[in-house]
């Protein structure tokens, strides 16, 4: 019986793979479809590519080399704050839904967890993943990557923690909502703070600056600068994008964290409530 | 004739697996599988839209190389001109990078709610949520 129906599974797969060939095929013979797509780039993403760390032309540059990082955090950088925002009061909205939940002073949560051989490679890989996600976010102006990509990549291993040790492997020790709930305030908090310092700085001096503005503009002579010179190495931080980044980094981690903590707690404790915090 | 057919092959099954996760989240009863059918949706729309930036010949990505924190060479127009014929359109994978911040803070959102109708219904079937609401409440 079960041979018969992997067989049909079998041939319904198939049919449904070449009738997509087919229909590619179709497409392509009648010339629907612009395929390949051309060689060269659009007047757009010219102007980026050449721009975002041309030292010649410094009205326009964001001086980092990472062209998506420049664009999200400088050309783009209000959207961006925007964007963190919208997943900020995302996490706020869902943390609502569940907010009869009010862990007890010193509460104990027991969690199992998973077996020996999942825990034991689960507590290595805690060790290694946190510093590569740090390591992507402090590079973010200068490779590909970023606050929001290393947020996303620690949160992987709270996960892991949270699946193969258990919820009160984190909560016993201190990952307590309120204390989530503060550091992914304090993320957004700074980025607020770094997108207004340099309008603010422009105002105290008497001129004009823009929102999250990085450079120096020609119009608009204030800058977060972009090297830092120390124990004689110059280090490039490209302006305002390195804040940014730790900044994004911070409110991504803690909150996909206390996202996932949250939704990992035992259903009694969340059904039930707690005592008064 | 090859490569058209490899790119309509690509444009093909992109267009289906939205076919298939529209039709999926139609369908489906279960909540759950609703959700995951709309992550598919979410990442495919994603991928189009990755799609629309690649070119064909070389690509790399859209970093200029060889910049690190005390390695900084000043770049000017000739390099940055040559590194331009090479990379990637960034302005797809930037809209991109946006799309998936808000797709996910949808998710978490939406599995907190269908976490809170399994809490209240017991199950997450739509169908048996819909019969308990109207023989009043909860279990």
């Amino acid at each position: 019986m079960t041979r018969w129906s992997d067989l049909k599974e079998i041939i319904i797969a198939t049919a449904a793979a070449l009738l997509l060939v087919a229909l590619s095929a179709l497409l392509a013979s009648s010339g629907l479809v612009a395929a390949p797509p051309p060689s060269d780039n659009r007047w757009l993403a010219e102007k980026f590519l050449t721009l975002t760390y041309n030292a010649e032309r410094k009205a326009l540059w964001a001086a980092s080399p990472e062209v998506v990082t420049s664009i999200l955090w400088d050309y783009r950088g209000i959207d961006t704050v925007y964007e963190t925002s919208v997943f900020f009061f995302a996490i706020i909205g869902a943390l609502m839904l569940v907010r009869s939940y009010k862990p007890a002073r010193g509460e104990k949560i027991e969690g199992r967890g998973m077996s020996v051989i999942a825990r034991t490679v689960t507590r290595i890989t805690l060790v290694a993943i946190p510093v590569v996600a740090a390591s992507i976010a402090l590079h973010g102006h200068l490779t590909p990557g970023g606050g929001f990509q290393g947020g996303s990549v620690f949160a992987v291993a709270t996960l892991l923690a949270i699946v193969a040790l258990g919820t009160g492997f984190l909560v016993n020790r201190g990952w307590s909502k309120g204390r989530l709930l503060g550091f992914r305030t304090l993320g957004l908090v700074i980025i607020v703070f770094v997108a207004i310092a340099v309008p603010i700085i422009g105002l105290m001096d008497g001129g004009r600056a823009y929102l999250v503005q990085n450079q120096e503009k020609p119009w608009s002579g204030y800058g977060a600068g972009y090297i830092y010179s120390v124990l004689g190495l110059d280090i490039l931080y490209s302006g305002t994008l390195l804040f940014l980044n730790l900044a994004e980094f911070l409110a991504v981690s803690a909150g996909l964290t206390l996202a996932f903590l949250v939704m990992g707690l035992p259903r009694e404790k969340l059904y039930k409530g707690g005592d008064v915090e | 004739m090859i490569a058209e057919l490899v790119w309509s092959y690509i444009y093909v099954v992109t267009i289906a697996v939205i076919v298939l996760s529209l039709y999926g989240m139609a369908t489906r009863p279960n909540l759950l599988k609703k959700l995951i059918m709309l992550s598919i949706l979410s990442d495919t729309g994603n991928i189009l839209a990755v799609l629309i930036g690649v070119k064909s010949g070389v690509i790399k990505p859209p970093v200029f190389p060889g910049v690190s924190f005390t390695h900084h060479p000043e770049a000017g127009t000739e390099s940055l001109a040559r590194f331009a014929e090479e990379a990637v359109d960034p302005l797809p994978q930037v809209l991109v990078v946006t799309a998936i911040v808000i797709g996910l803070a949808v998710l978490i959102f939406l599995s907190y709610i269908a976490m809170l109708l399994y809490r209240k219904y017991g199950t997450l079937d739509v169908r048996l949520i819909e019969q308990r609401i109207r023989s009043g409440g909860g279990r």
